[in-house]
Order: C-alpha cells, then sequence, then structure tokens
C-alpha cells in the first residue's frame, strides 16, 4: 500500500516535484473496473504513471530467531516516451527501490535504498511479467515462485516466495479509491500469503542464515495523486495464524479526520476476500514510540478489531525503530516495520504477524510538498 | 716577583717575501715594577711589534714573555685574555676608541671586560684626566688629544700593574703631546703602575725612568736621551 | 659584554642608508625563496582540492587502456559484489565561442549522488516550482546543462541564458557553486553522450570499493583500475618534473639568498675588524667578539628574514597566479589560490633568513676568529694577504669544481645531485671571483685611464687594493648575474630545439583541432577525403595511459602520411623505421626511452583492451611533446589494440601548387567551421605552441627577475660598504686637489668597473651553467636532449643589466660624496 507515499518520495529522489494535473491527461487513470490478467499483470504497467512491487515478510530461522525484511521496488514515469528511445540513458521511468532489515533477536534494523533511470541494463521492469529490477536489487517471477535477491554492504537477501494463495484484489476488483474525486484511486492487488524461504544476512553478521516464513506482496499503479488534504496514513498487513490475512490503510487527514474512502480487506484461509469499511474497523492505540533521530512521535502497539469478521488482534512492533530516517534520496522518513501479537479470530486464540507502514509522523510531509 | 715585565731571547720573523722580514732578534728584557720606560726607536725597528708581543696580542716565533713571572705562552688564549683584562692596558697612537660608544662606555667598556662594571668609577676615571662633562661625547666629538685623555682613563680604570702605550703622542700636536705624556705618566707614578711607551719623539725620554732604544730588531740600554738620534 | 654588543649594533643606526640595503639585501634573498616555495605549495594544494572535489568519496577509476568504455560494461559493474557505488563519467573538454574551454562532466544524477556531492547541488536552491523545472530540464531536454560560478562569471552568463561553444549553444539552468575553482559545466550524461557523439560509451566510473583485490581480479584484462591513490601518484608523476623545476627555482633563489646574506655578513666583519682589534687588545675574548658579531648579524638575519616572510608571502600571490597558468597550459586546469596568510611565513622566513645569515657569516666568523689585533689596528690589511688568501678561496674553488663535475657524472642516479651539481659549481666558480679581479683589474686600469684618465686608474686601483670586499661583491653579483644568463639561454635554447622539432613533424598545410582533449567527429575526417587535392591527413589521437606505473601517452598517427610529409630527428633509428610502424611497430620519444630506460629494437608490454600486448620499438624519435614519453603508432594497430574511435586532430599535407593549396585550405576550412572545429594553419599551429612554451617559462622568467633584483641589492649592499668604509680616503683625495666631480667619477668607474667584471665572469659561468641545466638538469628532470643555441640577446640584457645596476648602486655613495666632500677631513674618528 505504501506506494501513494512513495511515489512523492520518490519525486524527491529524482529532485522532482509532480505537480497534479501535470501531463496528467496523457497517462492512464485509475478510474475503472481493470479486467486483470495474471501473471501478465505482475509486469510493468508503462501506460500508468507510477508503479510499485512492494515485499514485505516475517522470517525466522532455525534457532527461534525472528527477522522482518522489506524490500520494495518503485517506478516513476517523467515522461510518456523516451526523447531518443535508441538512447537507453534517455529517461521515460525513474526506479527506486527500498531495502531494509530488521532481527528481533539483537533488536537491530538496516536500511538502505536507491535510484536508477533505465540506463544500459541498470534498472527497469519487464511489460508482461514479474522481472523489476533496480541495480541489481531484483524481484523476479518464474513460474510460481517469485525471487528476491539484494546485496548491499553486509545486508544480504536471497529469498523465495511462493504464493499460497491466488492474487488478491483490493477495493472494487481491484480498483482502490484513495480519495473522493475518480482519479483518486489506483489499481491494487496482493499476495497475502508468500511461503518464504532463504538466506539472509545483516550487518555484524559472519554468515548467511537459512530463514523460512511468512512475505505479503503487493502490486500498485495509477496516475494520480493523493489529494492536497491527506497528512499520511496507517497501514497494516497482517498474517493471523489461523489462515486469514488482514489489511488496513487508514488515510489521515491534515485536520485530523480519517479519510472516508479508508478501507481494508480481509483474505480468508481458502483464498477469498471481502473488503471492509472504515466503519468496520475499530482501532486502539496502545502505545507511542518517539524517533531519537527525528523526533518523529509513532504509535507503537494497537489493538484492531473487525466485530463483522470477528477479528481482535493487539500487535505491537518486534523492534521500536524501524524508521527509516533520511533516507539518502532527500530526507523523507517513515515508519516500516515487522510486527507481531494475539488475539482472537472467529473467536479463537490466534497469533498475528505482519508489517504496519507509517507516515507522516515525522517533520512536516505533508505541506513539504 | 721584582721584575714585571721579562722576555728572554724573543724572536720574531713575519712570513714575508720581499725584505728582511724579521723583525726582532733575540731580545731580553727585564722591567721592574712601577718602572717608566720609553722604547724609542725608528719605524720599522720592532717596537710595536715588541709591545704587541708583550700584550700578548701577537705571539713570538722563538722565546718567551713572562708578565709578573707569568710566561704568556703557557696562560693560553684565555689567560692571555684574562690578563690584558686585569693587568694590561693599552694606549694607542690612534686612540682606537669605538666609535660606536660614548667616551663613558669606552672606558666603562674596560671594566665591563674585567668584570667590575661601575659607570661611576669610568666616570671618575674621566674627571681624572680632566675630561668631566664629556662622558656622553662620542670619539668623533672629541678632538684628538681628547681622545687620547679618554684612552689613558679607559687603559688605567681597571687599575692594570702595567700599561703599554704605543706612539701616545705620535697623532697630536707637541703641545698636546706633552699634556699627555705628564698625565700618562703622572698617573702612573701616583698609581705605581709599570708604563712602556713606545715611541719615536725624544721628548718621550723626559717623562721616562729608563730608556731603551730599538734598532734592526735588538734592543740597547739607553743612559739618557742624549746623542740619541730622533 | 653588553657594552661590546652595543658597540657593534651602533653602527646600524650610524649607516642607517646602508643597514637598510642590507636588510633589504636580506629580505629579497629569503622573499625569493619563500615566494617560489609558496606559491609550489599553493598550486600543489589547490591541484590536491581540486582533485578531492572532484573526486568526492569515490575510492577507485575503473576505464579502458586508452579511449572510451562500453557503457554495457556498467551492468557487469552493478553486479561486481567489491564494488559499493559507482557513478559512469564523460570528462570532456568542449570549446567555448568566445576562446578557451572548459571541462564538461557527463553525469548520471541518480548514481553519481552515491559519489560525489556535486549533483546533488541540482535545484537545491531554486524553490519548489523552480526546482521541478531545472530538474526536468536537466534530465529530459537535449543540450541542457549546470554551470559552476567560475564558468558564470567568466561568460557573465546567469541560468536560463546560453552557454556559447564551438557546438552550438547550451541551455543553462542553473549555476552552482564550486570550492574547486575549476570552472566545470554539468550535463546529464545521456545528453553529454549525444553532445560529444559517444553513443553507448562513457570515459569512465569512478567507484567505491570494498574489496580492492577481488576487484582488481575480475577485472585485470582490458580494464585499468586506479585507486585514488594511485591516480595521486600518476597526477604528481604528471606534475613531477614542474615540481621540480619549482623547487629548483626555489632552491635557486635561496642560494642566492644566502650568497647575498653572505655577501652582508662579510661586509660586517670587514667593517668590524679594527673594532674587534680594538676589543681584543683591550681584553674582551675571541668568542665575545665572536657574539657580538654573530648578534648583529643575526639581528640582520632575523628582522630581513620577517621582512623577507612578508614580501615573500605577497610575492607567491603572484607568483602563484603564474604557476597556475602554466599548470593548467601543459596539464590541467588549475587556478591556485594563494595560501593564507599566517604567522608560519614570518617565522619561516625568520629560521630562514637566521640559518641563511650563520651560514652565510661563517667563513666571515672565521676569519675573524684568526684576526691578528696587531695588524688590523695598525692598518696593515696587506693586500699580499688578500692575495694569498685569493690562491686559497682558488683552490677551495677548484675542489668545488670538481666535486661538481664528480656530481654530474654520478646524476643519472637521481635529478637532485645533478641539483646539488649546479649549486656546487655555481659555488665553485664565485670563489674565483678574486683570481678574475687581479687579472682583470690590469686591462681594465688600461681601458678605463684611457677613458677618463687617471681618475679611471685610481678607481680600477681600488677595486684590486680592496681584493678582500670586492671579490665577495663580485662573487655574489656574478651568480646573479650568471643565473640570469644560463636560465635566458637554456630557455632560448629550449625555443631554438622547438621549433626545429615543429618544423620537423608538425609539417602539415593545416591543421583540424589542435588539442588532445577535443574530439573531432569522424565524418570529418571522411568528408575531408573527399576533398580532391589533398595529398595526405594525418589522423591523429593522443591518449595518456599508464606504462609501468608511471605517465606515459600513446599518438596514433597514419604512418604512411607521415613517412610522406614529415621529417623526424631520429634519436635511433632513421625514415626507415615508418616500414615496420606500417607493419604493427612502434616507434617511441627520446622521453619514453630515457624515462622507462627502453631502445629501438626492444619489446614493451602494454595493457590494451584485448590484454597485454607486446610491441617492437623501431625507432626512438626527438620530441618535446610531453616529458612523460610517448609510444607512437599507426592508427590501424591502435584501432585493433583500442578499439577507440576517437580523432583528436587532422593534419592536412597538400602536394599541389601554392594558388591550389589555398583553394584545398579554404575548403577544409568551411568544412571545420561547420562542425564548430577549430583550424589553424601551419603557422598559426606552430603561434600558438610557441605561445604555451613561453608561458611555461613565464615562471622561470619571473625568478630571472627576481634573481637580479636581489642581485642589484647585493650589489649595492657592497659597494655603499666599500665607500663608506673609505670617507678617509676621500678626504685624502680631496688633499691631493681632485674635485668633488672627480671622486664621484672614481666612484661611479669604480662601481662600473665592478660590475664589468661581474659582467664579463658571468658570461662564461653563465654559458656553463646553461649547458648544465640543458645537459644534466633538464635531461634529467624531463628527459629530452635540447640544443644549445647561442643567442645574443640573454648577454645583452645581462650586460645591461649589470651596468644599470653599477650605475644605481653606486648613487647614493656618489650624492653623499658630493655632499659631504666639503667637510671630509683626514682623520680618524
Amino acid at each position: 500500500m505504501g506506494g501513494w507515499f512513495y511515489v512523492k518520495i520518490c519525486c524527491f529522489i529524482v529532485f522532482l516535484v509532480i505537480v497534479p494535473g501535470l501531463c496528467a491527461g496523457e497517462w492512464k487513470q485509475a478510474d475503472g473496473e481493470r479486467r486483470w490478467s495474471f501473471p501478465a499483470d505482475h509486469g510493468s504497467h508503462g501506460e500508468y504513471r507510477t508503479e510499485w512491487w512492494y515485499f514485505t515478510g516475517n522470517l525466522g530461522d532455525a534457532s527461534g530467531k525472528k527477522y522482518g525484511y522489506q524490500l520494495t521496488f518503485f517506478r516513476h514515469s517523467l515522461r510518456e516516451r523516451p526523447r531518443d528511445p535508441n538512447n537507453p540513458w534517455s529517461v521515460r521511468d525513474v526506479y527506486l527501490a527500498h531495502y531494509a532489515i530488521t532481527d528481533a533477536s539483537n533488536n537491530t534494523f538496516h536500511y538502505t535504498d536507491r535510484a536508477s533511470r533505465k540506463g544500459p541494463g541498470l534498472a527497469g521492469a519487464d511489460a508482461h511479467k514479474m522481472n523489476v529490477n533496480v541495480l541489481g536489487w531484483s524481484a523476479a517471477m518464474d513460474k510460481n515462485t517469485i525471487r528476491l535477491k539484494a546485496y548491499f554492504e553486509g545486508m544480504e537477501l536471497k529469498l523465495d516466495l511462493t504464493p499460497q494463495k491466488p492474487p488478491v484484489l483490493h477495493g472494487r476488483h481491484g480498483l482502490s479509491k484513495k480519495g473522493p474525486l475518480p482519479g483518486q484511486a489506483s489499481y491494487y492487488y496482493s499476495f497475502t500469503d508468500l511461503k518464504t524461504t532463504g538466506y539472509l544476512k545483516r550487518p555484524g553478521m559472519k554468515n548467511q542464515v537459512a530463514v523460512t516464513g511468512t512475505s505479503w506482496f503487493d502490486q500498485e499503479f495509477g496516475s494520480n495523486q493523493l489529494s492536497g488534504d491527506q497528512a499520511g496514513w496507517d497501514w497494516f498487513a497482517l498474517h493471523l495464524s489461523d489462515g486469514r490475512d488482514l489489511m488496513i490503510y487508514k488515510l489521515r487527514k491534515k485536520d485530523g479526520s480519517i479519510e472516508k474512502e479508508s478501507a481494508g480487506t480481509l483474505v480468508e484461509p481458502d483464498g477469498t476476500s471481502r473488503q471492509i469499511n472504515l466503519s468496520g474497523i475499530e482501532m486502539t492505540v496502545l502505545a507511542y514510540w518517539k524517533s531519537q533521530k527525528t523526533g518523529g512521535r509513532y504509535p507503537a502497539g494497537w489493538r484492531i478489531r473487525i466485530p463483522s469478521a470477528g477479528v481482535d488482534v493487539t500487535v505491537k512492533p518486534l523492534v521500536a525503530n524501524q524508521e527509516l530516517a533520511n533516507t539518502v534520496s532527500a530526507g523523507i522518513t517513515y515508519w516500516e516495520g515487522a510486527v507481531d501479537g494475539a488475539g482472537t479470530s472467529n473467536g479463537k486464540s490466534i497469533k498475528a504477524q505482519g508489517y504496519v507502514e507509517l507516515t507522516g509522523y515525522a517533520g512536516t510531509i505533508g505541506g513539504t510538498f | 716577583m721584582t721584575s714585571s715585565i721579562r722576555t728572554y731571547d724573543l724572536w720574531k720573523e713575519y712570513e714575508t717575501g720581499g725584505h728582511d722580514g724579521t723583525a726582532l732578534r733575540g731580545i731580553e728584557l727585564e722591567i721592574a715594577k712601577g718602572q717608566i720606560i720609553a722604547l724609542l726607536g725608528k719605524s720599522g725597528s720592532g717596537k710595536t711589534t715588541l709591545l704587541n708581543l708583550l700584550a700578548g696580542l701577537d705571539e713570538p716565533t722563538r722565546g718567551r714573555v713572562e708578565i709578573d713571572g707569568m710566561d704568556l705562552k703557557g696562560l693560553g688564549e684565555k689567560g692571555r685574555t684574562e690578563l690584558r683584562r686585569h693587568k694590561l692596558g693599552f694606549v694607542f697612537q690612534f686612540f682606537n676608541l669605538l666609535p660606536t660608544l660614548t667616551s663613558l662606555e669606552n672606558v666603562a667598556l674596560a671594566l665591563e671586560l674585567a668584570g667590575r662594571p661601575d659607570e661611576k668609577l669610568a666616570g671618575e676615571s674621566i674627571a681624572l684626566v680632566g675630561l668631566a662633562g664629556k662622558e656622553d661625547r662620542y670619539p668623533h666629538e672629541l678632538s684628538g688629544g681628547e681622545q687620547q685623555r679618554i684612552a689613558i682613563a679607559r687603559a688605567l680604570v681597571k687599575n692594570p700593574p702595567i700599561i703599554l702605550a704605543d706612539e701616545p703622542t705620535g697623532n697630536l700636536d707637541s703641545h698636546t703631546g706633552t699634556q699627555i705624556l705628564e698625565l700618562l705618566t703622572g698617573r702612573c707614578r701616583e698609581l705605581g703602575t709599570t708604563l712602556v711607551m713606545v715611541s719615536h719623539s725624544l721628548k718621550t725620554c723626559e717623562y721616562a725612568d729608563r730608556v731603551l732604544r730599538m734598532s734592526d730588531g735588538r734592543i740597547f740600554e739607553e743612559e739618557s736621551c742624549e746623542g740619541l738620534a730622533p | 659584554m653588553k657594552r661590546v654588543i652595543r658597540s657593534f649594533l651602533r653602527y646600524l643606526a650610524r649607516r642607517k642608508s646602508l643597514a637598510i640595503l642590507q636588510l633589504l639585501g636580506i629580505a629579497f634573498g629569503v622573499a625569493a625563496a619563500v615566494g617560489m616555495t609558496l606559491a609550489s605549495r599553493s598550486a600543489l594544494d589547490s591541484m590536491e582540492n581540486a582533485v578531492d572535489f572532484l573526486r568526492g568519496g569515490s575510492t577507485h577509476t575503473i576505464k579502458r587502456p586508452a579511449g572510451p568504455m562500453e557503457e554495457g560494461l556498467l551492468q557487469k559493474i552493478v553486479d561486481d559484489p567489491s564494488i559499493k557505488f559507482f557513478a559512469p563519467v564523460i570528462d570532456r573538454k568542449v570549446r567555448l565561442a568566445s576562446g578557451g574551454e572548459v571541462r564538461l562532466l557527463g553525469l548520471d544524477p541518480f548514481l553519481d549522488k552515491n559519489v560525489r556531492s556535486i549533483t546533488t547541488q541540482i535545484a537545491s536552491a531554486a524553490n519548489s516550482a523552480g526546482r521541478e523545472k531545472i530538474l526536468q530540464s536537466f534530465l529530459l531536454d537535449p543540450r541542457t546543462v549546470i554551470i559552476d560560478e567560475n564558468v558564470a562569471r567568466a561568460g557573465n552568463i546567469a541560468a536560463g541564458q546560453d552557454l556559447m561553444t564551438m557546438q552550438g549553444p547550451l541551455k543553462v539552468v542553473q549555476v552552482f557553486s564550486n570550492p574547486s575553482g575549476e570552472p566545470l559545466v554539468i550535463m546529464d550524461i545521456g545528453n553529454a553522450q549525444e553532445f560529444f557523439r559517444m553513443a553507448g560509451h562513457i570515459d569512465r566510473a569512478d567507484l567505491v570499493v570494498n574489496d580492492e583485490e577481488g576487484l582488481r581480479q575480475r577485472w585485470s584484462r582490458g580494464f585499468i583500475i586506479e585507486s585514488n591513490q594511485q591516480k595521486a601518484q600518476t597526477l604528481s608523476a604528471l606534475l613531477g618534473a614542474f615540481k621540480l623545476n619549482l623547487q629548483a627555482l626555489s632552491l635557486l633563489a635561496l642560494f642566492v639568498g644566502i650568497f647575498l646574506i653572505y655577501n652582508t655578513a662579510m661586509f660586517t666583519v670587514v667593517s668590524r675588524r679594527r673594532d674587534a682589534g680594538i676589543l681584543l687588545s683591550i681584553g674582551a675574548s675571541r668568542g665575545q667578539v665572536t657574539l657580538a658579531f654573530l648578534v648583529e648579524v643575526l639581528l640582520f638575519g632575523i628582522t630581513g628574514g620577517a621582512l623577507g616572510g612578508i614580501m615573500g608571502y605577497f610575492l607567491s600571490k603572484f607568483l602563484v597566479q603564474i604557476v597556475g597558468g602554466t599548470i593548467s597550459t601543459l596539464y590541467f586546469f588549475l587556478r591556485p589560490s594563494a595560501l593564507p596568510w599566517t604567522f608560519w611565513n614570518i617565522a619561516g622566513g625568520i629560521l630562514l633568513g637566521s640559518a641563511a645569515s650563520i651560514v652565510g657569516s661563517l667563513p666571515p666568523l672565521l676569519e675573524l676568529r684568526r684576526i691578528q689585533p696587531v695588524q688590523v689596528l695598525r692598518g696593515r690589511t696587506a693586500s699580499r694577504r688578500a692575495g694569498r688568501r685569493t690562491k686559497i678561496v682558488g683552490l677551495a674553488g677548484l675542489f668545488c669544481l670538481a666535486l661538481a663535475l664528480v656530481l654530474f657524472l654520478l646524476s643519472f642516479l637521481n635529478v637532485y645531485i645533478g641539483f646539488a651539481g649546479a649549486f656546487a659549481f655555481l659555488l665553485g666558480a664565485s670563489l674565483f671571483s678574486g683570481f678574475v679581479i687581479i687579472i682583470a683589474v690590469p686591462f681594465l686600469k688600461r681601458l678605463f685611464s684611457s677613458v677618463i684618465g687617471l681618475t679611471g686608474k685610481i678607481a680600477i686601483g681600488n677595486i684590486r687594493e680592496n681584493l678582500g670586499r670586492t671579490s665577495v661583491a663580485v662573487a655574489a653579483f656574478m651568480i646573479a648575474l650568471s643565473m640570469s644568463i644560463g636560465l635566458a639561454s637554456m630557455i632560448d635554447s629550449f625555443r631554438h630545439s622547438l621549433i626545429w622539432w615543429m618544423n620537423g613533424q608538425l609539417r602539415g598545410e593545416a591543421y583540424i583541432s589542435t588539442k588532445a582533449d577535443v574530439t573531432v567527429p569522424e565524418e570529418v575526417y571522411d568528408e575531408l577525403k573527399k576533398i580532391p587535392g589533398i595529398g595526405g591527413i594525418d589522423v591523429f589521437r593522443n591518449v595518456q595511459i599508464t606504462f609501468r606505473d608511471r605517465p606515459a601517452g600513446i599518438t596514433s598517427i597514419d604512418s604512411a602520411v607521415l613517412q610522406k610529409y614529415a621529417r623526424f630527428g631520429w634519436l635511433s633509428g632513421s625514415d626507415r623505421a615508418w616500414e615496420d610502424v606500417k607493419r604493427g611497430d612502434v616507434i617511441i620519444s627520446e622521453s619514453f626511452s630515457l624515462r622507462f630506460k627502453v631502445k629501438a629494437g626492444d619489446r614493451i608490454t602494454i595493457d590494451t583492451a584485448q590484454g597485454p600486448s607486446t610491441l617492437r620499438i623501431a625507432g626512438v624519435y626527438y620530441d618535446y611533446a610531453s616529458e612523460h614519453g610517448v609510444i607512437m603508432m599507426d592508427r590501424s594497430l591502435y584501432l585493433k589494440l583500442f578499439n577507440d574511435r576517437t580523432i583528436n586532430s587532422l593534419g592536412i599535407f597538400i602536394d599541389g601548387p601554392e594558388l591550389e593549396k589555398g583553394r584545398i585550405l579554404d575548403k577544409a576550412r568551411q568544412l571545420s567551421l561547420k562542425y564548430g572545429l577549430p583550424f589553424a594553419t601551419r603557422e598559426q599551429f606552430h603561434r600558438r605552441i610557441l605561445g604555451i612554451f613561453d608561458s611555461t617559462f613565464a615562471v622561470t622568467q619571473s625568478m630571472r627577475i627576481i634573481a637580479v633584483i636581489v642581485a642589484f641589492f647585493g650589489i649595492a649592499g657592497a659597494l655603499m660598504t666599500l665607500f663608506v668604509e673609505r670617507q678617509k680616503e676621500f678626504g685624502i683625495y680631496r688633499a691631493l686637489g681632485f674635485t668633488t666631480g672627480d671622486v664621484a667619477k672614481i666612484t661611479i668607474a669604480e662601481s662600473i668597473g665592478l660590475g664589468l667584471i661581474s659582467f664579463f665572469m658571468s658570461t662564461v659561468v653563465g654559458t656553463i651553467f646553461a649547458f648544465i641545466l640543458i645537459r644534466v638538469i633538464n635531461r634529467q628532470s624531463f628527459n629530452w636532449t635540447i640544443f644549445y643555441h647561442l643567442t645574443p640577446q640573454p648577454y645583452l640584457v645581462t650586460f645591461l643589466t649589470a651596468i644599470a645596476a653599477s650605475i644605481a648602486a653606486c648613487a647614493y655613495p656618489v650624492w653623499s660624496v658630493i655632499r659631504k666632500y666639503p667637510i671630509m677631513q683626514i682623520r680618524e674618528e
């Protein structure tokens, strides 16, 4: 889900600020129901201005240590077609990637990011299958397995992800509303339950460790912007131990209210899903964490109740500090981290784990734009 | 310890080509304490050479010099410097005051070198040679006679047992010369200082206890000045 | 003791003008050395700063051995585990329409921000709306650039205006700040490829590496990986000869300075001999006298040194501009800023001044210690003894000359030995000044007495009479004049060798583009070939390579064309070598041969895009193009080894009659105009090279001027002392019935006599010094042979300098004679 925000980060990294409406007419809008076709739709949708492939996951090793990772790829188009199609440096899209590893066992969190134009094979995304690459970090789908790869300075990640459920289309058949106006939407689907195996290494580790766990994959694309009155959002992607998966996004407005289009999706163990409107979500913040680095004050523990689905879970961060502060790009700061907890689902005790993304808590993000 | 100055077979040869380079030829000399000596001779007879050897300013080719019973050679450079500081006073023909120092400073310098800096004494010394009030003049602001008076003050101020004077009147008119001779010999007699005056002027004889004549590097005792060719 | 010292120091107050002259002498000597040292240091510091700024955080650079690198290789770089960050770079020069050229970097802002800070400045200052436009434009619009404040200032260009280049206008969207001082234009890498017509290529990639060994293993064949340290070494090696030259000039300045100080100290002793005698006779020890003297000398050294330190600082501000200009012309852009003022300048000046004073006053001090008060006081400073001294000093001179010879024979070991030899020679030669005066005096006597009669005779007699003093003055003056002659003769000889070389090697009727860092599109070559009547076109490409860890150059040419038209000067081999070159051998420049100790017939192995390649040397030719050495090969071999089609310059050769030539050249000129390329006829090209040559030696020239200034104060001080010492003599002259005019005449004649002797001596010493510079120093530091060429100009200039300085130096004494003469008396103080 975090993608909307990343469009803005992306703009920052490229040092570009995309003013709403600029060239908007030339891009396809996410404004109607889409005829989905997988696996081709895992590929890039160049006719839309922005797009992201978003992987998060909760992993564990043989000794029971808990890890989390985030590997996300973004594409943002600066123009519809490159000025000189023969020159790979001629810019059409800018690709970005964010990469983070959390180690709950020693309470550490490492992150880094990078950006590139397509260039001579430096970055890119295939059109009809998932094969996205930013300077060597990549996500590629081969048959039914997504292979993730990212190396940087002691941060190593090499994972195989296998979907346990079919793609889940959020919103109205994949059209996810972000605001009241027609174009304020994106196409959004997820693999909510990816069985994950592979290797991981964080700085300070001697060797890679074999890990297994569950990942979550979002892909989202569209051409429009958040409306100017939004201040940030909270996004939750939780795996419940009874096999249900829950996604919630809450768009916070500058006046303190919550955007009415905010919503969630509940996925059943058999892969069927249904949308949950804002009114059906009850959420209480149980704790806060203040960043020493940025001064941002983030929620750090939630009780989430979906009465209509019989869900009542309490989750808190695996590591308090999972803040991506002042990414090299341009000082954009957000919190994106692994969480776990417990609760009940349909009356039964369950455990929960997943990822939470919190934006707009540090600095004046809304105002920057 | 009766003799103030004594030389034994003193020879001095200059390393020169051309004419005979020998300036002294076996000088045997003994001068008693408090004696005032006139050393006469034509120019080039070796007077000044002898004087410089006595002062330890130059070294003999052969022979030796004893001052107050001390062998100059045995003293070494350091000892000879000490000797000049304490036991010898010098008066030159050309006065040889340091042109950059005032009268007082020139006199005081001798005391300073002797290790007894005393400006008051220096001032008194200048007064004794009759130049009170001219302490702060530089040498070029003084007449020749006045300069020589300062030189005498400089020589006497440290009260040395011996004063060596090289043509002290040579550069002065006869009237002034007489005054200087009176001053110099008078002061030496008062203090019991041994004085050796090198001169080619017969007038010097009148003030001397003993007259020596040098000729061709040799020394001859003279009874009086009578009959000496100037 | 205080009084002893005071007695010495009061002289300073009493002879103020003399003291000032002596002080200035020391100050100038120190200033020359300090100024030169500061200038060369600030130039080198600025170089490091400029390099640091552009290097940013990168640790290594990867590139092809010659020419650009295929951009596809970046994908391999992405995957290399030892590379943390990388940034592709296009690093070229673009010629401005206003003349001159500027460095243009093609960078990728996305990748570059990991390596250096320049690109993060893009749009950093603008407001958000402006920022959007600037960045959109920079990335997306062709020919869009950001320029640094230097370029902006030089061209008076603001953001939104165009930077006019020979290849058309560039749209400036932003002006950024650049602490390095090097004018920079930055373009997006994609646009730069287009602009330079190098699609698919970059010049290099700057890397941040964490495992150098692994990297080198993986990229061993066909690539050059340079660490920053290596780059710095290469750069410093590139500047090596130049640096050496600067150091040598500083040392020479110091040498002249020490000599001057020696001169001053010597005179101080001489003028204190009598006082020393008095002091000794009234009981001062030699130690005290020595100390008093040392205090005086040190006072001069410290005051003059401090003054010199300050003057040197200001001098360095001037010199640093010249040094920067030379480095920019010859190597790479550098606008060094003078080092900031610190009190260390004064401290250094004092140190230098007092050290030189002590060194310079050693010989006179030794003399002082030997002083026989008897002789001094009786005025028996017999010239006889001075004569004997002259012999001893002459012997010492002979020893120095012998030492110099030995050092020259050993100079192949290290260029500093050559320098030591040069100094030994100058020192040795200076010790003969007394001898020369003795020999020259009879001739001068005849000359002067026939011109101005008796007064002339007396004047010259005085020179001989005061040998102890005049010989030192002549020595100091002569050394400065010799340096002037030597440096000038060396430069003139070099210039003539260069002209000879140009006439042999650069025989084309005209040249399209003449700089190695500007590229000529291949289309120009193709179109040029179509012009009828052209007899041959030499396709010239020059690249800098690293050979055996040192910088060197490869030049590719069309050997068939050069065989037909050029007349190379062969050191070994002959024009027959061209046949071998056509078959794939290479020829090397003299500097390459000497630097790497290879000769005709040897084989050398160089890194190429195909890996190491071994080539046979067919001949060695005279060359002044690069002191680092050049391997020259046929273009066909170059293309095979390096896959680099770049052309830097085209030489046009025409066989036809004159009339035809003009017509063909017009066509070629139009063609080059069409592509925005500079076009130069042979004469223009040669003139430009000579212009560069002249600017290169600007530092040396200014050093020459400084030497002469220093010499002037030296001689003036010496003469002043002589005349002040001799006021009594003036009284005697008066007694003898000389008029004031006569005495002035004597003074002037004496001064000119000294000047003449110094000049005559310097013609010999200076010429030999020129030979030493050419045969030893230049050959050792630049590795090329310069042919000595006799030109009268340096001698004439030096002659006039000597006369002018002599006359100027006696101006004050003459004036004081005229003023004081009537009251001078024959009296000792």
